[in-house]
Parts: structure tokens; C-alpha cells; sequence
């Protein structure tokens, strides 16, 4: 497989009226076309900071992000986010949450875009809903509603920051079995930023272990979990084993901080 | 997309057990309990009153009678005078109500846009917002007149700030994250600030509105004690000057019933807005 992203020493400064923190040190990673990489770290070691740079939210202080091979631009629309909670604006319909991004760029094939939006809806049972408000959606439904508005500009790499962490645990495991199998389904590389090792496993081909503040990679792990869905993945055989590990990990990276 | 979207079919309330039928009536005997209760408060209030002044318990000279009043405003209404006096207070309050409302969102929008002029702007928008406006009133007369314009300004002032920091309060409590996705997508101010600051601000432009209702109310009603030749604050001086308390208290029922006309017609806007 070829690479998709790179990170090549990558560092990145926050700027205070106190200090200067340094978020990123020399950061390094690849991701591969329609890899699902998963990151974990200490809380506040800059999980979020990194997915906000691909983004292009944030500008680095110094090294080299590429997509491609070239380095990243600021407005590239090969990129699409997913944020923690859906973030779904309630006024709007289904149909505009969905094609709020088709909306704002106004691109030359939106009529195609919106033909997209309206197949990904049937596809992922949602069409009956598409002049409902967000509020008569449950917890799991919205979030394929953001899913599906991430997808609607046919990003290459998709960005999961957190998605499922306001959802309660049984929802969550279904939650991460339907956002996987539209992933999967479509093809798509993508970078979920997790706070839970399980989800991470479950989930990825690889997992990126960060150390705490200034984060670098202190781990990768490449993955070859049995099982088609996240749910199946957890009853693999070396799941147990891999969870501790990378919890070993993360524990003396918090003993150390 | 050309075709219509297909509305999910939601089923009305309707009761699935004895259980929830009674669960349902209870809430509709609770609705209508509570509406004869308050019907009947007014109406034994009206009944006191009234009875208090017959008997004298109460001298009518000073705090009049419901039947006093009703003959004053069939007198008033006889001669026609009343419609002159409540159209002007009307008017003077909307245009004050409307030049504030939108005026004082204007400058919030302003204000949002351009952070550093609301940094600078900050002290002086607080200090305006604390100052007691009717010391303003002989400078308010000064400058614009004794009529009509000077009363409007006074309405003006007085919900003019308040509307600019409530709706600045909405604009800047938005949702961080949701901005962030906004920007993912790489919108820029204008469309972020159509498509989510100001949608998201809707329920506090509806309180702001609200508010604003009794606050034109006020300031009206202040502006004519201070300087008017007309309307139903004119009246008030005017019918307490002369010791007519039968027209003050007129007037001032009057006013109750055109500020509650207007928190409705407000009600029935944020009615219309939820659907």
C-alpha cells in the first residue's frame, strides 16, 4: 500500500499569555491509502491537535505534513471532520444537515454530490428522515447523519475525533459497527482519535501510541485482528493481549509524566 | 435534488391504555384547573375591589372602582378621545420596540464581527447599560424636542443596550466545536455567521423580544411623563394632576391590556418559529 499522509517531524506550539507549550515534538507517522489508524495517548497529550492540523484548523511551527505526497493546503477539500458528538444544528433538517457542506463550498457538481447524499441516505436507512429535525433521531442515527455529511464531499481521509464519546456503551458498540461498515464500505482512508484502547483495537489496522505532552509517537502497532466487524474483532483471541499491551504502554508513558 | 423529501409519518398523541387515558385527562383537568383559577382570581380581585368602594371600606377618590373605570372609558370612548391617546402610545412603543430590537442586534452583530471593537466598546456599552436612563430625559428634550421623536428616543435608549447584550451574550456562547466544523469545511465569516451564529441565537432573539416588549413599554410611558401632549402616560399625569384617579387607573388598564396584546402577538411568533 501506498501512503496517503505522512508526518514527518512534525512540531507545533501553542502560544499563551504565560508560556509557550510545545504540543507536538518531531512528530512522526504514515498513513496508507484506506488504512483505518487509530491514535491514543494521555489525555491533553495532543490527539486533537494533530487531526486540527491535517485540517488545516492549526498551521504547524515547523516539519512537513503531506497528503499525496505534497504538502498539505489549508482549504483542502480531500479531508472531511467528524467531531466529538455530532454536532448536528437543530434548526436544520436532515436533508440540510447533510448538505450543509455542498451549501457552504457551492462546488461545480453539487446536483452529483446531492445525488451522493441522497444514495448514502437510502443506503444507510435514513432517506423516511430526511425532513425530520436532528431532535427525532436516536443517538446512533445521528451520528450516521454526520457521518454521511462528512462523506457527502467525497473526502479521501476522513478524520474521527472522539465521534462516539457521548454515547452510552451499548449504543457506542453499535455505533462503531454501522460508522466502520460505511467506512469500509466506501472506501475510505481514515484517522480515529481515541481516548479508548478497545475502540481503537477494534476498529484500526494500526494504532498510533503518543507519548503525553509534547507528544510523539512512542508505538505503532500494526493490527491483523480476525473478525469483519469491531464487535466480532473484541472476541479475537489476541485482542486481550494487544489491549495490554498498548495499555502498558500508555501507563508508563503516565508514570513517567 | 428535484423530488419532495418524504415526511416520516409521526402518529398524534392518542391514548394506547386506560392507564395513559387517564394520564391524558388528568393533564387537560390540570390545564383547565389552572385557567378558572386564574379567571377566577381576577374576577374576585375585580369583585373586592368594587365591593371595598361601594361600602366605602376604601375611599373611590383615591383608588377608584371597577365600575368607575368602565364608565370612564365608556365616556372616553363617547368622546372619542381615547383612540387618539392609545394609537400614539401604540405607535411611540413599536417604533421604539423595532428601531431597538433590530438596532440593538445590528450593533451586536457589529460587535461580534469585529472582536477588537468590542473590546474597546466593553466599558462604555456596560456603563450605558447601568445608567438609570430617565437622568438622560432633559438632555433627551434638549436635543430632540418635546414631541413625539424625544419619547421614542427614551424607549429607545432604555431597550436599545440590554437587546445588544443579550444577543452579543448569543452570538458568543456558540457552540466552539460547531465552528470548528463550519471551518473544516472551509466556510468563511459571513457564511458561518449566516448558517450558525445567527440561527443558534433564535431562542435569545425571541426572549430579547420578549423583554423588549415591557421594556418599550416603559420607556414610552416614561418619555410622556417626562415631556407629551398626548397618550395614555399623558393621561396618567394628567388624570392624577387634576386628582382624577378614575381616568389614571383607565389608563393604566389600558396599558395592561395592549402590553399583554403585545407579549402575545410575540408568544404566537415564537410559536410559529418552534414548529
Amino acid at each position: 500500500m501506498s501512503k496517503l499522509l505522512s508526518f514527518k517531524d512534525v512540531n507545533f506550539f501553542y502560544q499563551t499569555k504565560a508560556e509557550e507549550i510545545q504540543a507536538l515534538k518531531d512528530l512522526s507517522f504514515d498513513i496508507d491509502y484506506q488504512e483505518f489508524a487509530s491514535i491514543v495517548g494521555p489525555s491533553g497529550c495532543g490527539k486533537t491537535t494533530i487531526l486540527s492540523l491535517i485540517a488545516g484548523l492549526l498551521e504547524k511551527s515547523s516539519g512537513e505534513i503531506l497528503l499525496d505526497g505534497k504538502p498539505i493546503q489549508k482549504n483542502d477539500s480531500r479531508i472531511g471532520y467528524m467531531f466529538q458528538r455530532d454536532q448536528l444544528f437543530e434548526w436544520r433538517t436532515i436533508w440540510q444537515n447533510v448538505t450543509l457542506s455542498i451549501e457552504i463550498s457551492k462546488p461545480k457538481n453539487a446536483d452529483q454530490k446531492k445525488e451522493l447524499a441522497k444514495e448514502l441516505l437510502k443506503k444507510y436507512d435514513l432517506y423516511d428522515f430526511i425532513s425530520s429535525k436532528p431532535r427525532a433521531l436516536s443517538g446512533g442515527m445521528r451520528q450516521r447523519v454526520a457521518l454521511i455529511r462528512t462523506l457527502v464531499m467525497e473526502p479521501s481521509l476522513l478524520l474521527l475525533d472522539e465521534p462516539f464519546s457521548a454515547l452510552d456503551f451499548q449504543t457506542r458498540l453499535n455505533v462503531c459497527d454501522d460508522v466502520y461498515g460505511i467506512i469500509k464500505n466506501e472506501k475510505k482512508t481514515a484517522i480515529l482519535v481515541t481516548h479508548d484502547i478497545s475502540e481503537a483495537l477494534s476498529m484500526s489496522n494500526k494504532v498510533i501510541v503518543l507519548s503525553s505532552r509534547p507528544a510523539s509517537v512512542k508505538h505503532v502497532q500494526i493490527l491483523n485482528l480476525n473478525g469483519e466487524t469491531p464487535l466480532s474483532r473484541r472476541e479475537a483471541p489476541n485482542f486481550g493481549e494487544l489491549f495490554d499491551l498498548i495499555w502498558k504502554t500508555l501507563t508508563n508513558e503516565k508514570e513517567t509524566c | 435534488m428535484k423530488k419532495k423529501p418524504v415526511k416520516p409519518k409521526i402518529s398524534r398523541v392518542a391514548p394506547y391504555s386506560s392507564a395513559h387515558k387517564k394520564y391524558l385527562q388528568k393533564q387537560r383537568n390540570d390545564k383547565i384547573f389552572v385557567l378558572i383559577m386564574q379567571i377566577m382570581l381576577l374576577v374576585l380581585a375585580i369583585g373586592l375591589w368594587e365591593l371595598l368602594a361601594v361600602t366605602n371600606v376604601v375611599d373611590p377618590f383615591f383608588v377608584s372602582s371597577p365600575s368607575r373605570i368602565f364608565k370612564m372609558f365608556v365616556s372616553l370612548v363617547a368622546s372619542g378621545t381615547i383612540w387618539k391617546h392609545v394609537g400614539i402610545t401604540l405607535l411611540e412603543t413599536i417604533i421604539g420596540f423595532l428601531i431597538a430590537t433590530f438596532g440593538g442586534t445590528l450593533i451586536a452583530i457589529l460587535l461580534w464581527w469585529n472582536q477588537k471593537l468590542r473590546r474597546i466598546l466593553e466599558p462604555y456599552i456596560v456603563v450605558l447599560n447601568s445608567l438609570p436612563k430617565i437622568a438622560l430625559g432633559p438632555i433627551i428634550i434638549l436635543w430632540f424636542g418635546s414631541g413625539m421623536s424625544a419619547i421614542v428616543v427614551m424607549c429607545i435608549l432604555i431597550t436599545i443596550v440590554l437587546t445588544t447584550i443579550s444577543m452579543l451574550n448569543a452570538f458568543n456562547s456558540c457552540d466552539a466545536d460547531k465552528i470548528q466544523l463550519l471551518k473544516s469545511m472551509h466556510a468563511n465569516k459571513f457564511q458561518i455567521f449566516w448558517k450558525l451564529i445567527l440561527p443558534n441565537a433564535t431562542d435569545e432573539f425571541i426572549s430579547v423580544l420578549k423583554i423588549n416588549v415591557g421594556m418599550s413599554w416603559v420607556g414610552t410611558i416614561m418619555g410622556e411623563y417626562l415631556s407629551s401632549s398626548a397618550g395614555l402616560g399623558f393621561l396618567i399625569v394628567y388624570g392624577s394632576q387634576i386628582f382624577k384617579i378614575d381616568l389614571v387607573m383607565t389608563s393604566t388598564v389600558l396599558l395592561c391590556l395592549l402590553a399583554a396584546l403585545m407579549y402575545m402577538a410575540v408568544c404566537l411568533i415564537e410559536k410559529i418559529h418552534s414548529r
